[in-house]
């Protein structure tokens, strides 16, 4: 039997009511989760990716802002039909997030050794004696030093790179079987960021666990995952393995991010490329393909008639009218 | 912790000195003789004078000042020639209404008004917190004298379920000593409720939008315990410090309360002495209650280090 992917979103949209009206954040998104696999998930800010991952545990306030649609099957369950209280066996059991600003994301007024033990008794049941001894564990397997005694500290007595790791200790406790990453290092200075992005790799292998990992920044991703999911705007437009979404990049907006990696070892002196033009809002949804207001090739069919995600020979997924055109074009080009 | 204790207590003798000169000016360029009030329209220069003397107002203010700081320095916050007492006998005499009043009416707004606040916020929008929103509302606008005498109307003179006025001590056993107390209770605590409601929702909505929260979702806590455990400890220091500061609004309350209710508290004192120009036993009361409301705000002061661990941090 072909192994079933541990988690599997199709046709998910997130719509939100706001004062303005209703919006739609994620807008159809389909994707899925190997067994120990690390998939990346790239985009600028303001995609959706934060929606998107929220929205598998369901953390919106389903009675006031937000609806779900679409399915996402994460071990023989739709989690968009679970009751409540059985989604709350789910997060921080099977299913663990990491945020991008650890400071703010550990409550400030209890100690690391209380918020990674909370999650511990609840979903193990384990006595209090019992899980502050596997808090210290979690703790010493993150690599923060004197964990026995760090473990009593409040959140503003660490670093920004240790309360990153506390983070990834408290995810972890209940030995999850998917960790959400959403953006965990983009709060932190770079070698501090290598180190947590070594961190994840190793607890991915170590822990047996898939990540979804979070980012705008493409040269993370190079780093860490194995397959990529490029959103734009509440969409996928393209879907790769990590080597050919960086040798064969096939949607103009992919394009556009791999030319603003900073390189470090490439011309310092040259400005970094930016995709000109902002995001759209979500208010005013273009009709045809959403990245059209800001692509180079954009024709009157994409301004008119928005692209399917297509699978392409090369096995990548990719949502754009004219990507055949354009390779072919650059190959004239070289 | 121990030196943020010290420290805090040490901060309270420059505040309260200069709480001490306040008052004495304020009260000594108010115009109106007591000697003259005292002895009425019929009293002869010589006589004002001769009492002038006796009070030991024609010596020198800032002669007054000293002989006032050394006496509270020893205890001794005057006499009252008026009363025939001592000012401190005279509080004494007449702090146990007022104590039971405002705790009473403190106690009430911290139980209806933490509670309905977080009621409010977990409910934002709702029929419910726009209710709870209009009704403290009202609670905030409405003068205690006003809600006072609405309140003798109805529960004293048209249904009679309670006195309209008055006042009998705890000794004559709790149910009397309650039954007394109610209407003023109420009339005096309504704006503390509305005050402490609307802080607390304000401080809950703005706690359960922060990062942590989400977190604390993410680990499958229940909302009760995000409310109760997560949110509120970190809303908790915006409220202490609205229940510390309601006290001196309490304070100026019972003044009026008491006169309508005719208690005989601090309140009441402190208004008959004002008309008397008993400046011997209107200064003792301000400098007293002033004494007070800082030992409070010392109190809330030491609450915030227990409850929020980046306060003790700041002051090591
Ligand atoms: N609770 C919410 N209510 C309404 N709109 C939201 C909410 N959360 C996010 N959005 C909107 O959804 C879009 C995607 O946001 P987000 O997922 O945070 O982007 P990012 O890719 O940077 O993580 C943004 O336009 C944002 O304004
Ligand atoms: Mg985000």
């Amino acid at each position: 039997m072909v192994d079933q992917p541990l988690l599997r979103i199709k046709e998910l949209r997130t719509h939100f009511h706001t004062e303005r009206g209703r919006v739609t954040a994620v807008d159809g998104i389909t994707l899925h989760v190997e067994e120990r696999e690390i998939l990346g998930v790239v985009g600028e800010s303001g995609c959706g990716k934060s929606v998107t991952s929220q929205s598998i545990l369901r953390l919106f306030d389903e009675k006031r802002t937000v609806k779900y649609e679409g399915e996402i099957h994460f071990k023989s369950k739709n989690l968009l039909k679970i009751s409540n209280a059985n989604m709350q066996k789910i997060r921080g059991n099977d299913i663990a997030m990491i945020f991008q600003d650890p400071l703010s994301s550990l409550n400030p007024v209890y100690t690391i050794g209380y918020q990674i033990t909370e999650s511990i008794m609840l979903h193990q049941k384990l006595q209090k004696k019992k899980a502050y001894e596997k808090a210290v564990e979690m703790l010493r397997l993150t690599g923060i030093p004197a964990p026995e005694k760090r473990v009593n500290d409040y959140p503003h007595e660490l670093s920004g790179g240790m309360r990153q790791r506390a983070m990834i200790a408290m995810a972890l406790a209940c030995q999850p079987r998917l960790l959400i990453a959403d953006e965990p290092t983009t709060a932190l200075d770079v070698t501090i960021q290598a180190q947590i992005l070594d961190l994840i790799n190793r607890l991915n292998q170590e822990l047996n666990m898939s990540v979804i990992f979070i980012t705008h920044d493409l040269g993370v991703i190079a780093e860490i995952c194995t397959r990529v999911v490029v959103m734009y705007l509440g969409q996928i437009v393209e879907e790769a393995d990590v080597e050919k979404l960086f040798s064969n990049p096939l949607h103009p907006y992919t394009k556009g991010l791999m030319k603003s990696i900073p390189q470090i070892d490439g011309d310092r002196s040259q400005a970094l490329h930016v995709i000109e033009g902002t995001v759209p809002s979500l208010h005013d949804v273009p009709n045809g393909c959403r990245f059209a207001s800001r692509c180079p090739y954009a024709s009157d069919l994409c301004r008119a008639k928005m692209p399917e995600l297509k699978i392409v020979k090369t096995g990548q997924k990719v949502r754009c009218w004219h990507y055949e055109e354009i390779l072919e074009k650059e190959e004239v080009d070289v | 912790m121990k030196i943020y204790v010290l420290k805090r207590v040490l901060s309270l003798v420059p505040i309260l000195f200069i709480v001490s000169i306040m008052i004495f000016m304020i009260i000594h360029v108010t115009p109106g003789d007591p000697a003259t009030v005292m002895l009425g329209d019929t009293a002869t220069t010589e006589q004002v004078e001769a009492l002038r003397n006796e009070l030991g107002l024609n010596i020198p203010i800032y002669q007054q000042y000293i002989n006032w700081i050394t006496g509270i320095l020893h205890g001794d916050l005057g006499y009252s020639f008026f009363m025939r007492q001592s000012v401190t006998m005279a509080i004494i005499s007449h702090l146990g209404p007022t104590v039971s009043l405002a705790i009473m009416a403190q106690i009430m707004a911290i139980i209806i008004g933490i509670p309905v606040g977080i009621i409010a916020a977990n409910r934002k929008g709702s029929l419910t917190d726009q209710s709870i929103m209009g009704l403290s509302l009202l609670g905030i606008s409405i003068p205690s004298f006003l809600l006072a005498l609405l309140l003798i109307l109805l529960f004293g003179v048209k249904l009679q379920w309670l006195p309209v006025a008055g006042y009998k001590a705890l000794s004559e056993g709790m149910w009397v000593h309650l039954k007394y107390l109610i209407l003023p209770i109420i009339a005096l605590g309504s704006m503390q409720v509305a005050l402490i409601a609307r802080m607390t929702r304000n401080s809950m909505l703005e706690v359960l939008n922060m990062d942590y929260i989400k977190t604390a979702r993410s680990k499958g806590i229940k909302e009760r315990n995000i409310v109760y455990k997560h949110a509120l400890r970190n809303a908790f220091l915006p409220i202490l410090t609205i229940v510390g500061q309601s006290f001196a609004v309490l304070v100026a309350g019972a003044a009026v309360v008491e006169t309508v209710f005719n208690i005989p508290g601090i309140g009441q004192l402190i208004i008959n002495s004002i008309e008397r120009r008993d400046f011997a036993v209107i200064q003792g009361i301000v400098l007293f209650v002033a004494l007070v409301y800082v030992l409070i705000n010392l109190v809330v002061d030491l609450l915030y280090g227990v409850i929020d661990p980046r306060v003790r941090l700041n002051h090591k």
